[in-house]
């Protein structure tokens, strides 16, 4: 049960449909582990339906009726499956769908001895979206972000000054927060994060590192 | 839970004998058996809403609030069979049809170029219990029923930021207002129409 969630402003964003497309990927997957937001956005969802409900109709032209009428033999109906149980452990399909494998097969790049990571293609222009291996106990350097950061929870936990994290969790880090997530030293910890500037090393072993730090967004 | 005809009228009734509204008994028909007619009702009621929903952001032309409005009915059409009324008032599922449509047309209007499409961040679990069901009617009602009690600026942002798809950052922008006080405005109408969380 994920103990850390998205504030109800980001939920807001995200059930009117317009968080951007890379975070939204990010608060969706928070979503496949945590019942009560998903609940919590149902609801917002039903608040944008309410209002929708109560818009002043435009007027729509009889001919764009008779369009659609002729197009639906274009548009047969859809059958559906059930969506399988989704067994513990499972990472959300939209993320197995951007991975298109396991994180074995992911091209990983080494940043330091303990943290590697895999940039996954979202197609938005604005935000890096990438998934980041820490190695068990391993610490990613003392860094702040000179935007905002979003993470998301797949695999162990991390731990910083603030909390410890565990799957599922789900983190807004502003450009203030200076923070040195070490992995739990039980297992390694895979975690997604979505980024719309490049992270800044503050302390001084790994500071030389900043210029090589590009954001990759896309 | 199974729902049972009355023969002759075609009143869909559910299992604790309430009438399911006109516009889920359209769905229902069009995803059971392709009515047309009832399709046809179904557009006349909502094609001028999902024109309006287009619009309402106001950086669509015309044309694509047209475009919008055929490409959201013969998405209905396809995934009427989809439909459960006991999860979700017709307009719920019609909403976050024409929701998901309209963020595709900006998006490619910006020419995104995504693997993704906006139905594909519909969370995949769902909530089965009978309990949570019956709790999202109960939603609804409230949500409606108290939605006449928010001050006019707290029901501006809302429309802002659903309606016309800005983020709060944007609605401070247009509304010359701090990003705190949206934010804030934007907690508070929530906390009228009790859409909250008990933790935070």
């Amino acid at each position: 049960m994920a103990k850390y969630h998205p504030s109800v402003d980001l939920l807001t964003e995200y059930a009117a449909g317009i968080l951007p497309l890379a975070q939204a990927a990010c608060l969706s997957a928070h979503l496949n582990y945590c019942a009560q937001c998903r609940q919590q956005t149902a609801q917002l969802q039903d608040l944008g339906a309410e209002l929708f409900s109560s818009l002043p109709p435009q007027p729509v032209a009889e001919s764009l009726l008779d369009n659609v009428l002729a197009r639906l033999d274009e548009a047969p109906p859809l059958r559906y499956q059930r969506v399988p149980e989704s067994g513990v452990g499972r990472l959300p399909a939209l993320l197995q769908r951007l991975m298109r494998g396991d994180f074995r097969e992911l091209s990983w790049k080494k940043i330091t001895r303990s943290l590697r990571i895999s940039y996954l293609r979202t197609g938005d222009p604005s935000f890096e979206f990438a998934l980041y291996h820490i190695k068990a106990g391993g610490r990613i350097p003392q860094h702040t972000h000179r935007g905002s950061e979003m993470t998301l929870i797949l695999q162990g936990g991390f731990s910083d000054a603030h909390g410890s994290y565990h799957v599922g969790d789900f983190l807004y880090r502003d450009a203030e927060d200076d923070h040195a997530p070490t992995a739990l030293q039980s297992e390694d910890c895979i975690c997604l994060a979505v980024l719309d500037a490049p992270l800044r090393f503050t302390s001084w072993k790994y500071r030389w590192m900043n210029p090589f730090l590009q954001l990759r967004p896309g | 839970m199974e729902d049972s005809r009355e023969a002759g009228t075609g009143q869909a009734i559910d299992a604790s004998g309430r009438r399911v509204d006109e516009w889920s008994e359209c769905l229902v028909l069009i995803g059971s058996n392709q009515d047309r007619a009832a399709f046809t009702r179904l557009f006349r009621h909502f094609a001028p809403l999902i024109k309006a929903f287009a619009l309402a952001g106001s950086s669509l032309s015309a044309t694509h609030a047209d475009e919008l409005v055929q490409e959201v009915m013969l998405k209905i059409w396809q995934k009427a069979g989809a439909y459960d009324p006991r999860k979700a008032a017709a307009s719920t599922w019609v909403y976050t049809i024409a929701r998901n449509c309209r963020t595709d047309m900006f998006r490619r209007l910006q020419k995104f170029d995504t693997p993704l499409a906006a139905e594909d961040f519909t969370p995949e679990q769902d909530d089965e219990e009978p309990l949570v069901q019956l709790q999202s009617r109960r939603n609804r009602e409230r949500i409606k029923a108290l939605m006449s009690t928010l001050p006019p600026d707290q029901a501006q942002i809302l429309a802002k930021v659903y309606m016309e798809g800005k983020s709060h950052a944007e609605a401070a922008n247009d509304m010359d207002l701090p990003l705190g006080t949206v934010k804030s405005r934007v907690r508070l109408a929530l906390q009228k129409l009790q859409i909250q969380m008990e933790r935070q």
